[in-house]
């Protein structure tokens, strides 16, 4: 099949412009969690969201529902703490990743969860998402987009020097703790679109690329939405045509940006 | 001589001040007047205090003893400490050059925030005006488009100095301003802070812990130690 009589099909419509709206939204947190060091917040909240995919999927509602709720709680709890906690990343990478996985094992096999639905939680499912799936993809684009709009300057302000920003009086704790959720929502979109363990392709990869080649962050953030919206939805194109599955070409299309940009540039 | 200080030419005057973090009282009693246009040194040495100093100032602790009247205004409440950092421009102490990329222009017009924009109110015609105004006074204009992360440490301190400027303050507070900088761009740094002064009248408190530096430069020079303000030592001697 070509790729126009791909898009006749409603399924396909959908997840292409999910693709679309998700590749060039939540790929604009990616620039957040380099600046105030959430690394390993991120990498926390990326476990967090495979278990709660797990549990939801053991308890037969939807993973992007579990992995959603797991991660509202994980970035609520989290936030508050990220400063005055040093986390130690060693630890905390080997604690959550081992263990959410297995605990998620363990809940697989205990529930009977089908395997091809274990397989779609790790590799991204994004042709089975459903109407009300897309929306709320839509709904956190529009969240991630406004609030970019409406609080430019303050944003540049708190990754820039966020002491100034304290005491010019930008809430600056505010709007750390509030783009720290964003991204944990992000990680659970991004969890339905490349898989639990290549959420980094969509989220930290095109802002990883948009840093190395941009002078400013206005730059950085349209290049990153540009660099998302290419990479999901030129992955999901390619996976179409060559018939590859969807969330590892995704997750290759944008490594192969983040590896030009090296060439490019240093 | 006793000089009667008329409360109109008086920038800032402290009696009785005790401030710290949680239990721990960094300084007590601290008494402190500073007239209008004057600049003074303050020197002290490392945890004495200085900085904590500088932070009561600008109401940025929390329960702070004692009296504190800016420019007339006696501070009390949080407003008041609002009220006073838009009057006060603050280049706080060894300010690395962060890891966003941002340019010199734009670096020095975030100070203009809650001045003229914020939120929803974008910046505006005047404060473009005034960076680019300031960009002169700093001798930066030809480097507006830098990234701020390529520029020396020297150049750095220009521009949180301009940053601090374009905010139109009547008292400028500098810590350790040429803490991390080569004898040249301390020379620069000693005739900018000078002009400034000069072009606007300026009271200038400044942080140092080089007495021979401060000496040079300052009207006054103060002692912190033991959590108060001890004078004496002169400038012009
Ligand atoms: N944020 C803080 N929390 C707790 N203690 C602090 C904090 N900042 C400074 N201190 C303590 O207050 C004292 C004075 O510090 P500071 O004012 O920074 O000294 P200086 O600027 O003279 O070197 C030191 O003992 C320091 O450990
Ligand atoms: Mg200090």
């Amino acid at each position: 099949m070509s790729i126009w009589e791909y898009l006749q099909i409603p399924v396909f419509q959908r997840a292409f412009l999910a693709a679309v709206v998700a590749g060039g939204t939540v790929s604009l947190l990616g620039v957040v969690i380099v600046m105030l060091n959430l690394t390993t917040i991120r990498f926390a909240l990326m476990h967090m969201a495979l278990l709660g995919g797990a549990v939801g999927l053991a308890l037969g509602s939807t993973p992007l529902a579990g992995a959603t709720a797991a991660i509202v709680l994980g970035s609520l709890l989290l936030g508050p703490f990220s400063e005055r906690l040093r986390l130690d990343t060693g630890i905390i990478g080997a604690f959550f990743m081992t263990g959410s996985i297995a605990l998620a094992f363990v809940l697989f096999y205990k529930a009977g969860v089908p395997a091809l639905d274990v397989f779609g939680l790790f590799t991204g499912s994004i042709l089975s998402l459903n109407q009300s799936d897309l929306w709320a993809v839509i709904g956190l684009g529009g969240v991630i987009l406004l609030s970019y709009m409406c609080l430019f300057r303050e944003i540049q302000l708190v990754f820039y020097d966020p002491e100034q920003a304290e005491w010019l009086g930008v809430p600056a704790r505010r709007i750390k703790n509030g783009l720290l959720f964003l991204a944990g929502l992000s990680i659970g979109v991004a969890m339905k679109v490349v898989g639990a363990l290549l959420i980094d392709a969509l989220i930290l990869i095109p802002a990883m690329t948009a840093m190395r080649l941009s002078r400013g962050l206005l730059q950085i953030l349209l290049l990153s939405s540009l660099l998302g919206v290419a990479t999901a939805a030129g992955g999901l194109l390619i996976s179409m045509l060559l018939d590859m599955p969807t969330g590892a070409t995704i997750t290759l299309v944008g490594v192969g940006f983040l590896g030009l940009s090296m060439l490019f540039r240093r | 001589m006793v000089i009667q200080m008329d409360r109109n030419l008086e920038a800032l005057s402290l009696s009785g001040v005790g401030a710290g973090y949680g239990k721990e009282r960094v300084l007590s009693s601290l008494s402190l007047s500073v007239k209008k246009g004057e600049c003074l040194a303050i020197l002290g040495e490392n945890g004495a205090g200085k900085t904590t100093l500088f932070r009561a100032i600008l109401y940025l602790l929390p329960d702070i003893a004692g009296t504190i009247r800016v420019l007339g205004r006696t501070v009390k409440t949080p407003e008041d400490g609002a009220w006073v950092r838009s009057q006060v421009g603050y280049v706080p102490q060894s300010q690395g050059k962060g890891k966003l990329p941002i340019s010199v222009f734009d670096a020095v017009m975030l100070g203009r925030w809650g001045k003229s924009f914020a939120y929803l109110r974008r910046p505006t015609a005047r404060d473009r005006e005034l960076t680019e105004a300031m960009l002169d006074v700093v001798g930066l204009q030809d480097l507006r488009f830098r990234d701020c992360r390529s520029l020396s440490g020297g150049q750095i301190q220009r521009v949180n100095i301009a940053r601090a400027l374009v905010r139109e303050p009547l008292i400028l507070l500098l810590d350790e301003p040429t803490t991390y900088l080569d004898a040249a761009s301390r020379d620069v740094l000693t005739q900018l802070i000078d002009q400034v002064r000069k072009k606007w009248s300026l009271t200038i408190l400044m942080i140092s812990h080089d007495g021979e530096y401060a000496r040079q430069l300052a009207d006054r020079v103060v002692h912190l130690r033991r959590g108060r303000i001890e004078e004496g030592l002169e400038a012009v001697s």
